[in-house]
């Protein structure tokens, strides 16, 4: 249902496509007029840490457009055994309600592990008090859903950078 | 060159979907997503997203039918449903994700109950839209699409 991208390469939109490049030609000469590409150098590895399949479905399918290999768990206690089993990563992208253990919480542990990677909150926004309880417990970066490319691009720059 | 009829109605249908705000952007990045390795992509995300929330939705049923209200267990259904509904870009679905939990946290009760049954309509509404739109897709065939450079 859901297959991985052969293709490394990947686009970006640049700004709006008028409605009617938007479904003539298959949207190609949309493609043609506004998307430039970037190439991630390194195998980047991200986990994802959401219990709703929708969302995790989509951040999947999102990161493996970029060639990132991704890995899901969708509670709060198979990510922190998980990590604790030495598994690494380059990205860790977190949910705050989880079943079991929730994201505030599994954030703290990772922490306390000494695991050390890119962490982002990706969750429906509740506030003020939410991003800042998320940013105390060292997520680098507070996302409210969806995650974007906005976000993420710069983010993946940055990790094939090191 | 003469356009297609069919993709002509399948592009009006998309854009209504737009301009009566049923979706925002998010709906363009799955769009982005499909592709002719992945050609239904955005079908089966919906259907996923339909069949998944409904379990919210009843949890949210049941919880609005106990008095007193438990507006912490509440918000935290509401709080999943919402992101799962901002991820396919349904935006009038959000917006009174948005609102509901707003009255959960002022504890206003009707408030919520009101929310919750404006939700369910635009939830409804935007599914049959959808359903149509995709049925309408699906006549129409696949659409030529940009090759990446490998």
């Amino acid at each position: 249902m859901f297959n991985l991208r052969k293709s490394m390469a990947l686009t970006l939109p640049l700004g709006e496509a008028s409605d009617q490049d938007k479904w003539d030609n298959g949207g190609l000469e949309r493609k043609r007029q506004l998307l430039i590409e970037i190439v991630l150098r390194s195998r980047l590895t991200a986990l994802m840490v959401d219990g709703d399949t929708t969302c995790w479905v989509l951040k999947q399918e999102l990161l493996r457009s970029y060639g990132v290999q991704t890995l899901g768990v969708d509670n709060g206690r198979d990510a922190i055994d998980l990590i604790a089993s030495d598994a690494a990563f380059n990205l860790i992208i977190i949910e705050k309600i989880l079943p079991v253990l929730n994201g505030l919480e599994v954030t703290r542990q990772i922490c306390e592990i000494g695991m050390r990677c890119k962490m982002l909150a990706v969750t429906a926004y509740s506030g003020e008090s939410e991003r800042q309880a998320f940013l105390a417990t060292s997520v680098d970066v507070f996302i409210e859903k969806p995650l974007d490319l906005e976000h993420l691009v710069p983010i993946l720059r940055e990790l094939d950078r090191q | 060159m003469e356009r297609n009829p069919m993709r002509r109605q399948l592009a009006i249908m998309r854009q209504s979907l737009f301009d009566q705000g049923h979706v925002d952007e998010q709906f363009v990045q799955l769009e982005e997503l499909q592709d002719d390795a992945n050609p239904n992509f955005v079908e089966e995300v919906v259907t996923l997203y339909y069949r998944d929330s409904a379990r919210i939705i009843l949890n949210i049923e049941q919880a609005l039918e106990r008095k007193p209200f438990d507006f912490r267990k509440l918000d935290a259904y509401m709080h999943q449903f919402k992101g799962s509904s901002s991820s396919i870009g349904a935006k009038k679905v959000k917006a009174e994700s948005t609102l509901f939990r707003e009255y959960c946290k002022s504890g206003n009760g009707e408030g919520c109950m009101r929310s919750f049954q404006q939700l369910k309509k635009e939830y409804a509404t935007l599914r049959k839209k959808l359903g149509t739109y995709f049925q309408l897709a699906r006549q129409a065939g696949p659409v030529e699409t940009a090759s990446r450079p490998k």
